[in-house]
């Protein structure tokens, strides 16, 4: 468990470093060094005025688990709101009118809220679990275009 | 003397009372609300209200739950592939994972150039989802969730069911004024769930989902 800085609620109060006991909240990134700061300490967490300072697990307990039926519901209405979200795009793009365009794009952003929200519901929260691995690797192992950027995936499999 | 609730952030209008503040005198019928009378916290129209039902009596509603195969349902199109990768960035930022967010949102990207642009679509062609999301998809998934201890989901569906509600109008209200209804004012995107507002400023907390207004975005004119 170690300490991260969220740099917009950060005053620069600096008790941070006063209270560190390994220097780690002192770097040139604005980021406390993963690597000195001692697990599961928090005398930073604490001594910041501005609450700008929490701990992050290293390790996440799995999401809560849902069952098939929740999960087909879940997906039938993501695919809805994707659909709209479609729709939306389109209408943007095809539209030479400021007002149309804005609205097309309130209501595609919207829509891919509410997918993102649903899919994540659905079994995809924690980006280091087991069900997005499986997804990202399914892609790497089923038939993609020839500018599938494989790169990223792997990439990504490997620092998860 | 009745009592309406807004479905949308569930500000209750209470005839008894009136909204003297905004010239509503107490004593005032549900009916005879000024036209174009709009709720006073997150401005949804009188149809978005329901009438509070003193006795149990709230009619349970059966839905007839629809079996698929689950393949045929889970079969990502790459929107939604698009969007789960997106929201993954979202979920690597928050853990202030900066390398595998900007991953997750390469392929966002990647998936949504694939899902191209369709063609001759048109604002109408919306209405049919989203009277098919509010009569059959969120009363049915309503029920499954119903039944079970599963909160996350039931939150996600009370959620995107306003927020399904709000775009309705939104639709409406299109439909009825053009582009006069945006013309001399702003449109808002609650980034947390999706909520639309439409007005000069977006309220103080959303009222879907109760974030403060600084994570209400403005839609840019463009």
């Amino acid at each position: 468990m170690h300490a991260v800085r969220n740099g917009k609620l950060c005053t620069k109060d600096c008790l941070c470093l006063y209270v560190c006991p390994t220097g780690a909240t002192d770097t040139e990134t604005g980021q406390i060094d993963a690597k000195k700061c001692l697990s599961g300490c928090r005398l930073c967490v604490d001594a910041c005025p501005s609450h700008a300072i929490s701990l992050v697990l290293d390790e996440f307990p799995a999401q809560q688990e849902k069952t098939e039926e929740i999960i087909n519901a879940l997906y039938k209405l993501s695919k809805s709101k994707s659909e709209q979200e479609k729709i939306a795009a389109a209408v943007e793009a095809s539209s030479d009118d400021p007002i149309v365009r804005q609205l097309a794009k309130a209501i595609g952003t919207s829509n891919r809220l509410m997918a993102e929200d649903l899919l994540r519901e659905a079994g995809y929260m924690l980006p280091q679990s087991q069900n997005v691995k499986d997804f990202l690797q399914s892609l790497l192992e089923s038939n993609q275009p020839d500018d599938f950027p494989v790169d990223v995936v792997e990439k990504l499999l490997k620092i998860l | 003397m009745r009592k309406f609730t807004c479905s949308i952030c569930g500000y209750v209008y209470d005839e008894a009372e009136g909204v003297p503040n905004d010239g509503i005198p107490p004593g005032t019928k549900w009916e005879d609300l000024p036209k174009g009378w709009v709720c006073p916290m997150c401005t949804a129209p009188k149809v978005m209200f329901d009438e509070v039902v003193t006795e149990a009596a709230a009619e349970i509603k059966t839905v007839i739950k629809e079996e698929k195969a689950s393949e045929e349902i889970r079969g990502l199109s790459f929107v939604e592939m698009s969007a789960l990768c997106s929201n993954l960035s979202k979920g690597c930022e928050k853990q202030y994972r900066g390398e595998e967010s900007e991953l997750f949102n390469q392929l966002s990207e990647y998936f949504k150039r694939k899902a191209g642009v369709s063609e001759g679509k048109e604002f109408s062609d919306l209405k049919d989802l989203i009277k098919n999301d509010l009569e059959t998809e969120y009363p049915s998934a309503n029920s499954i969730v119903a039944g079970s201890q599963d909160r996350g989901a039931l939150r996600a569906l009370v959620w995107g069911e306003k927020v399904t509600k709000i775009l309705k109008t939104v639709l409406m209200r299109y439909d009825k004024s053009q582009n006069s209804l945006l013309e001399n004012t702003n449109i808002h995107v609650c980034e947390i769930c999706g909520f639309v507002y439409i007005g000069d400023e977006p309220p103080e907390r959303c009222p879907v989902c109760k974030v403060p207004k600084m994570k209400i975005a403005k839609v840019l004119r463009r």
